[in-house]
């Protein structure tokens, strides 16, 4: 029953991930206290380098998470440390971080509950989205044993220069 | 278009709005500059993945190194401020009093 519910799951997970990449976006554009947003930040990219792993781009998720969250990150929480204040503010300490928490929140929910209402809604802002799947990717069929990511990011230094 | 791009858009926006409203901390707002580009990396990622775009693979490498730039002066900035006035705190900033 636990093999079934994941292979129900598994069909949704890029969908599942893109909703908690934005709670964790919310986590840290509340604005509690610096060093609990880089840590927020650490998660979310941890989470949009899942997605982009999802999709299959193992070369761009890796170098995402590993050298430039790293580095980025590093370097955060070093001059926070510099500039940081006694009592850092949790998101449930202020009413205003709070509040902004919720409002994020709920904004989130409500567009993932409008999408999951039916299989056929078609949600139209400027462009139309629809629910045709959360991994459409053209079918080009099969390029051989290497990866066309790599071979593009290689292409800077040949096509790029 | 997949519906992963709304929440991607959703997550920008958000940290759009926390960059651009003030509270305490300058710290914060680098964070959602961070938090910006991070989502915009992901969106063209999963553009480029999804259309089979080879060539254009490069594009979110180019940005990650730009946006490591950006956020090195902002520090560089911040480090700066830290020093002058012993916090980074907003309220400290008005020079210009306006």
């Amino acid at each position: 029953m636990v093999r079934f519910h994941v292979g129900i799951m598994m069909t949704y997970i890029v969908f599942i991930l893109s909703v908690i990449f934005v709670v964790s976006f919310v986590g840290f554009s509340s604005k509690p206290s610096p060093i609990y947003g880089g840590l927020v930040l650490i998660i979310s990219g941890a989470i949009g380098c899942g997605i982009v792993l999802s999709f299959g781009g193992s070369f761009l998720g890796l170098m995402v998470f590993l050298i430039y969250l790293r580095g980025m990150l590093v370097v955060f929480g070093y001059t926070t440390a510099i500039a940081t204040e006694q009592y850092p503010e949790v998101w449930v300490s202020n009413k205003a971080v709070f509040g902004a928490f919720i409002v994020g929140l709920l904004s989130e929910l409500l567009t993932a509950c409008y999408i999951l209402k039916g299989d056929d809604v078609e949600v139209e802002v400027v462009l139309k989205f629809n629910r045709a799947g959360d991994r459409v990717i053209y079918d080009t069929g099969d390029t051989g044993f290497f990866s066309e990511e790599a071979m593009g990011i290689a292409a800077l230094y040949s096509y790029g220069t | 278009m997949s519906v992963v791009y709304i929440n991607i858009f959703l997550a920008f926006t958000l940290s759009f709005m926390g960059l651009l409203i003030y509270r305490s901390h300058l710290m914060s707002s680098l964070l959602c500059l961070e938090g910006m580009m991070l989502s915009l990396f992901v969106m063209m990622t999963v553009t480029i993945l999804a259309n089979h775009f080879t060539l254009a693979s490069m594009t979110p490498i180019i940005l990650l190194v730009f946006a490591a730039c950006e956020a090195a002066l902002g520090l560089s900035l911040l480090v700066m401020i830290s020093s002058t006035y012993g916090t980074d705190y907003v309220q400290n900033l008005n020079l210009l009093q306006c």
